[in-house]
């Protein structure tokens, strides 16, 4: 699994779209209703922070996505700490969870301005 | 040639910047985004004047409408601070309404590729606002996407992107190795 991650518009799908990802089986955790695919069936995942903010992150979630072949995973951590209880909750687990990520991964991409730079393994493509 | 300089708050961007600036020949050119509001903007403002002071720069101060400025040289360098500023800058009209995000996206990249016409060597500073993980309102998270696409875009048109930390540049494309550090700014 490669990992891809930065801010938003870094350019993190276009980068695997540019590697030949297959359009005809991605979940975007934001946007179902237009996804190519389920969560269960997907070879790409796009958006997994979204997941830590649906409280949907199990093991067994965990273990899905380490099947994929690509994730995209929102840089969140880089701000002033949340004022509410809930921000800082989902800033701490989507932080985790990418991390946990990375940490499987084969590869893991940071997109700066739309670059990407390999921080671990091999690129996507 | 065009440089990107992307990082934080006070990473030393416009240190870097200007060291790059000394490396071409040509009349210096400093256009100047921010408004100086509040106190902390009035120091910033002053931070950068002193950085700049006896470096024979021309300060232009750009409040929207990039593509307006006119050069007299050029063969000039440009160092353009900054392009978050300026997006904000293009947010709003002069009577603080919210202006088409369209216009205000356009603004800043014909801006850019306008301003690249008029020089001979452009160096640019951004920041990435969108790492932060909060949830905005919606014309702030739409300016967040803007200058996501817009650091894309015109990274791509670079010929150097550098991504800055503490000081050091990392150089996600191209390459620094022409660069002449014992160059100074104000030779």
């Amino acid at each position: 699994m490669i990992l891809v991650t930065g801010g938003i518009a870094s350019g993190k799908k276009t980068y695997l779209e540019g590697c030949g990802m297959n359009k005809a089986a991605v979940y975007d955790v934001r946007e179902p209703e237009a996804s190519t695919a389920s969560l269960e069936d997907a070879a790409v995942v796009l958006h997994v922070e979204e997941l830590v903010r649906q409280k949907a992150i199990s093991d067994e979630v965990l273990q899905l996505l380490l099947a994929k072949e690509a994730l995209t995973s929102t840089e969140v951590g880089s701000g002033v700490i949340p004022l509410t209880w809930d921000d800082r909750q989902f800033r701490e687990r989507a932080g985790s969870l990418s991390s946990a990520l990375a940490k499987e991964a084969a590869g893991v991409v940071r997109m700066v301005c739309g670059i990407p730079v390999v921080l671990k393994g091999a690129k996507a493509n | 040639m065009m440089i990107l300089i992307t990082g934080g708050a006070a990473c030393g961007k416009s240190y870097l910047a200007e060291q790059l600036v000394a490396q071409f020949p040509g009349k210096r050119y400093y256009i100047a985004t921010m408004r100086p509001w509040g106190k902390d903007g009035e120091a910033k403002v002053a931070k950068h004047r002193a950085m700049r002071a006896g470096k024979h720069f021309e300060t232009i101060e750009c409040y929207g409408n990039l593509a307006g400025v006119e050069l007299d040289d050029p063969h000039s360098v440009v160092l353009l601070e900054c392009i978050t500023n300026l997006m904000a800058d293009e947010l709003y009209d002069d009577e603080g309404n919210e202006r088409p995000h369209d216009l205000v996206f356009s603004a800043v990249m014909e801006g850019v590729k306008t301003l690249s016409a008029r020089c001979e060597n452009l160096i640019m500073i951004t920041n990435d606002v969108g790492s932060d993980g909060m949830t905005y309102d919606p014309s702030t998270a739409a300016y967040v996407r803007m200058l996501g696409t817009a650091n894309c875009q015109v990274a791509a048109m670079s010929d150097v992107v550098i991504d800055m930390a503490c000081g050091s540049p990392l150089v996600v494309k191209g390459s620094l190795d022409w660069m002449d550090e014992t160059k100074e700014v104000c030779a």
